[in-house]
């Protein structure tokens, strides 16, 4: 054990800031509504970093597939997949219930949505993302 | 490897500092970790779906050359090759980007065009076996971007995991071993500078007890 001069450590922790900074820095300025989207030519949301976060509209057309009208008009995207929780699982939070029913129709298999928040197992997700690629987000929360 | 003890001042207020930067530090590690995790889990993903859009790929290829060949056998190479310049193919692909867990991949989507790509072949000359030589190359040029989407995005994907997990090694076995060290090695000098202070005072009180019992 011996004592060393701190200069590296702050270079090291200049570069983890900037690090952090952008890891949140791709979730969009506002969420757009399904409906909305899909009226859209290049269906796209702003980001927080001033990019732009295009949608495939085959992703779009398959969730319209699955949702009636007064759903489309609910659904708001990208859907926020939040990660860090204490139990290692991913949430999605949803006051309307419809990013439930969109998931238990690509899952085949019924997911609750207790108290507004929708629990992804992990296999789940790989699933999830699998199917929706651009329509989900990741958020990383501590 | 040694742990390095970094401190410039052993003070109680540096000591709050360190354990301040430990609880940071624990925390973006926590982050780092999961980022790691979810880039892997992308990675993989892309991995498998990669290969299996090869696979795809050669069996579209494979149909794609035989009817070709079928196509040449039949009209032979002259019209087949006359055929081919003067038939029109309009394609468009859009080019955009999007964003997994930071890192900013390209998403190519080809745009269906309403002319079809035989509308300038002379009818009479030509036959079925051409256009579907043509559609089955049409199907191989979708795979084909879609495979380079796939392709790219493994690139990137696989560029952020190494740069992550330099970060959480570094993280891991330098900065937190680090800064524990220096808590450690400044909990020790207090403790030590207490059990000092706590003799020194038991010394002091000792001769004032001596002086005291002189004096009577």
């Amino acid at each position: 054990m011996h004592i060393n001069n701190p200069v590296p450590d702050k270079i090291f922790e200049d570069c983890l800031k900037a690090d952090i900074k952008t890891l949140n820095a791709h979730l969009p300025r506002r969420r757009k509504l399904l409906s909305e989207l899909l009226e859209e030519k290049h269906p796209h949301v702003e980001c927080g970093d001033g990019n732009t976060d295009f949608f495939k509209k085959k992703e779009l057309e398959y969730l319209a597939g699955m949702l009636n009208d007064s759903e489309k008009q609910t659904l708001m995207l990208p859907i926020i997949i939040e990660v860090g929780s204490a139990e290692g699982n991913m949430t999605v939070r949803s006051k309307t219930g419809t990013e439930a029913k969109v998931f238990s129709k690509i899952l085949d298999m019924p997911i609750p949505c207790t108290a507004d928040i929708i629990t992804i197992f992990r296999p789940q997700l790989n699933v999830l993302r699998k199917v929706l690629k651009t329509t989900t987000q990741y958020i990383f929360t501590t | 490897m040694s742990t390095k003890v970094q401190v410039t001042r052993p003070t109680k207020i540096e000591l709050a500092r360190l354990k301040r930067r430990m609880k940071l530090a624990t925390r973006i590690q926590k982050i780092v970790k999961d980022r790691l995790s979810i880039l892997i889990m992308e990675f993989l993903q892309t991995v498998k779906e990669c290969a299996s859009t090869k696979e795809e790929l050669f069996a579209d290829f494979k149909e794609a050359y035989k009817a070709l060949s079928v196509a040449t056998g039949y009209h032979g190479y002259a019209l087949l090759e006359k055929e081919l310049l003067a038939s029109e193919m309009a394609f468009k692909i859009n080019t955009v980007t999007r964003n997994v867990a930071g890192v900013r991949l390209p998403v190519f989507e080809t745009e269906e065009t309403d002319a079809p790509s035989f509308s300038v072949r002379n009818t009479p000359d030509t036959s079925s076996l051409i256009d579907n030589s043509t559609s089955l190359s049409r199907k191989c040029l979708k795979a084909i971007i879609e495979l380079a989407e796939l392709q790219n995005s493994l690139e990137l994907l696989g560029t952020e995991i190494n740069k992550v997990k330099r970060i959480n090694n570094a993280l891991e076995h330098i900065v937190i071993p680090g800064l524990d060290a220096t808590i450690k090695y400044l909990t020790m000098k207090f403790e030590e500078r207490d059990r000092e202070e706590i003799a020194r005072l038991k010394y002091v009180k000792m001769l004032i007890e001596q002086r005291e019992a002189y004096a009577y």
